[in-house]
């Protein structure tokens, strides 16, 4: 497997804060990488690096060899790598159909026939009968796929997905899970996928990689990586690593549908034997 | 069957024509007074700069109240070139509109990164301070006296047609601006300026692009006004008033719509002769009453008046009522305020 987009001691400080501490990351060619870890571990921060919206502090994104971080996102669209956003944001004053023609238009710098290449991509993500609404009338599920929609008419080689699953109903999130495994079939495209779904990214992601505190802090198959103390520790505190190995997929991850993360997330309280072999875990109420 | 881009409606280009066409012809079947056919030209040169002023205010969403120091630096430049070289008169204000336009870039490639209100207070200050410069900057000005241009016997009947045409190229150029593959990036930028940058937009050169062709504009208009006028001060070119007329004049009629801000110059310049003539102490409160009545009522101003009327007699189906309107909002979030509710938290 040939590497596509490679992120070398990505580092971003904000003041006294290391949102993300000299993480590297490889995708390859064809893969749906999933990245996870607990709110605030860094995760959108890392994909606005990628995507060229924020300068990192050191380190540095190549796409095959060039490097596309510390300019404009304009940089890296027109190299190949594109982002939605957590929080969806179509243009509300340009209808389904404009919103993606925008991003056929000026991904590329290309103007000719971009309404046919965004009814396309419209077809693809089965939103070509609501082309001539506006956004504002989409369920929140319409707008993810518009929000997909509009990134992917921009004819990328990388899709960075910030949490495209989360907050719609079971149904919706498994037809966004075949539509985001489609893109990669079809239109052969490479995903770096936010999620606190833990379902979806078991089941999507050829890789995961693990952030906390702005660390990457495991790396794998989303098997062994779910069952890794140090990640359980993230996520549910020390003792939890300890207690609940085999919890992790069956529901037991904080979604954003239960509260706002580990904070909030009762960590089992009786816990016999409080040990860890993870040395430097900090419990789940010190994360900012 | 190629010659016109495919953005081009036929019926509204054959609209445009027709409405010049009869423009043309009209003081002559009419029979108008020179006083009359002066305040048609006033109108004309003001649809313009209103027209410009949008591209700014209602295309991008950065509402200027500056536009006076493009309108006057345009008008005294090329009144000093008429003085000066005795220049024709119409290379004087195109120089006059490029010397605007390059003014208007050193002030706004640094502030248009401002978003909304932040954008607007700094072009005041760009506005009052561009003023004081003027008026103390007697070399270029005149200073508070003013300068009066060389009379040239008939260009004041012979200026309908130029602002005719002024009219016609900035009224196209209108179009062009919102229905070209350009417009929908202005309009991206306006509803969200990253989520367009995440797509590849250039919101500092897009915006670059629309304030240059703006101050252009304006500038032109500052330099016809001039000429109009045979005499003018920086008081009343580099005025506040003046940009807030230009601000008014799209309010009344439509921010963000194509056409709007024309029928807003027109209402504009007849209230204004008919306030100063009858309440000169009155008239500016007058506007302010008249900005709150239209931004609580109709935020779309007659336009908005036009798309409700249309509707009621099935002119127009609500759904392109509704795009419409959503267009022409500034802030794209304005358009559906509901919108953004839910999400990942």
């Amino acid at each position: 497997m040939t590497v596509i987009l490679r992120a070398e001691g990505v580092s971003k400080r904000f003041g006294g804060l290391k949102a993300v501490d000299s993480v590297d990351l490889e995708l390859n060619d064809g893969e749906i990488l999933g990245v996870i870890g607990p709110n605030g571990a860094g995760k959108t921060t890392l994909f606005s690096m990628i995507a060229g919206s924020i300068p990192p502090t050191s380190g540095r994104v190549l796409l095959e060899g060039k490097v596309i971080s510390g300019g404009s996102p304009r940089r890296a669209v027109r190299a190949g790598v594109v982002r939605t956003h957590q929080i969806v944001r179509p243009f509300q004053n340009l209808t389904v159909l404009e919103n993606v023609m925008v991003g056929a238009i000026y991904g590329k710098a290309r103007p000719l026939g971009a309404r046919e290449r965004a009814l396309e991509v419209l077809d693809f993500c089965s939103l070509r009968d609501r082309a001539p609404q506006l956004p504002g009338g989409l369920t929140l599920a319409g707008r993810k796929r518009l929000e997909l929609a509009r990134a992917l008419a921009t004819e990328p080689r990388v899709l960075l997905l910030d949490e495209v699953i989360a907050g719609v109903n079971p149904v919706e999130a498994l037809q966004m899970t075949d539509l985001i495994r489609s893109v990669r079939e079809k239109r052969r495209l490479s995903i770096i996928l936010i999620e606190h779904v833990m379902p979806a990214v078991m089941r999507l992601s050829d890789r995961v990689i693990v952030l906390d505190a702005g660390k990457k802090i495991a790396e794998g198959k989303p098997q062994q990586v779910v069952k890794d103390p140090r990640v359980i520790a993230a996520y549910l505190g020390e003792s939890a690593a300890a207690a609940a190995p085999a919890q992790p997929g069956s529901g037991s991850f904080p979604t954003p549908a239960s509260g706002s993360g580990p904070a909030s997330h009762p960590t089992p309280p009786s816990n016999p034997t409080p040990t860890s072999t993870s040395p430097s875990k900090k419990g789940p109420g010190e994360r900012p | 069957m190629k010659l016109l881009p495919h953005w081009v409606s036929r019926p509204a280009l054959a609209a445009l024509v027709a409405a010049l066409a009869i423009g043309a012809v009209l003081p002559k079947v009419l029979g108008w007074s020179v006083y009359s056919q002066n305040q048609v030209t006033e109108t004309l040169l003001f649809v313009a700069a209103a027209l410009a002023w949008n591209w700014m205010g209602g295309y991008l969403g950065q509402v200027s109240f500056g536009h006076s120091a493009m309108f006057g630096l345009g008008g005294f430049i090329s009144a000093r070139l008429l003085l000066a070289l005795h220049l024709p008169f119409w290379i004087a204000w195109i120089v006059g509109g490029l010397v605007a336009a390059g003014y208007a870039l050193v002030w706004g490639h640094p502030t248009l990164r401002l978003r909304g209100p932040y954008f607007s207070i700094a072009t005041i200050g760009v506005g009052e301070a561009t003023r004081l410069v003027m008026t103390y900057w007697e070399d270029l000005t005149g200073g508070s006296s003013g300068l009066s241009l060389p009379i040239t016997p008939g260009l004041k009947s012979e200026l309908y047609w130029w602002a005719l045409a002024l009219m016609g190229a900035v009224i196209a150029g209108s179009y062009a601006l919102r229905k070209s593959t350009l417009g929908l990036g202005l309009l991206a930028i306006k509803s969200d300026v990253d989520a367009a940058a995440d797509v590849g937009i250039s919101p500092t050169l897009m915006q670059d692009i629309v304030l240059l062709l703006s101050g252009f504009t304006v500038g032109v208009c500052g330099a016809f006004y001039a000429s109009y006028q045979n005499f003018i001060e920086p008081g009343d070119m580099f005025g506040f008033d003046r940009s807030i007329s230009f601000v008014l004049m799209a309010v009344i009629g439509g921010v963000g719509t194509i056409i709007g801000p024309a029928f807003g110059a027109v209402v504009f310049v007849m209230l204004r002769q008919y306030l100063i003539g009858s309440y000169p102490q009155l008239y500016l409160g007058i506007y302010g009453v008249l900005l709150i009545v239209v931004i609580l009522f109709e935020p779309l101003g007659m336009m908005g008046l036009f798309f409700r009327i249309a509707r009621r007699f099935g002119l127009l189906r609500p759904e392109v009522e509704a795009t419409l309107e959503a267009k022409a909002a500034v802030g794209g979030a304005a358009a559906d305020p509901g919108a953004r509710e839910g999400g990942a938290p």
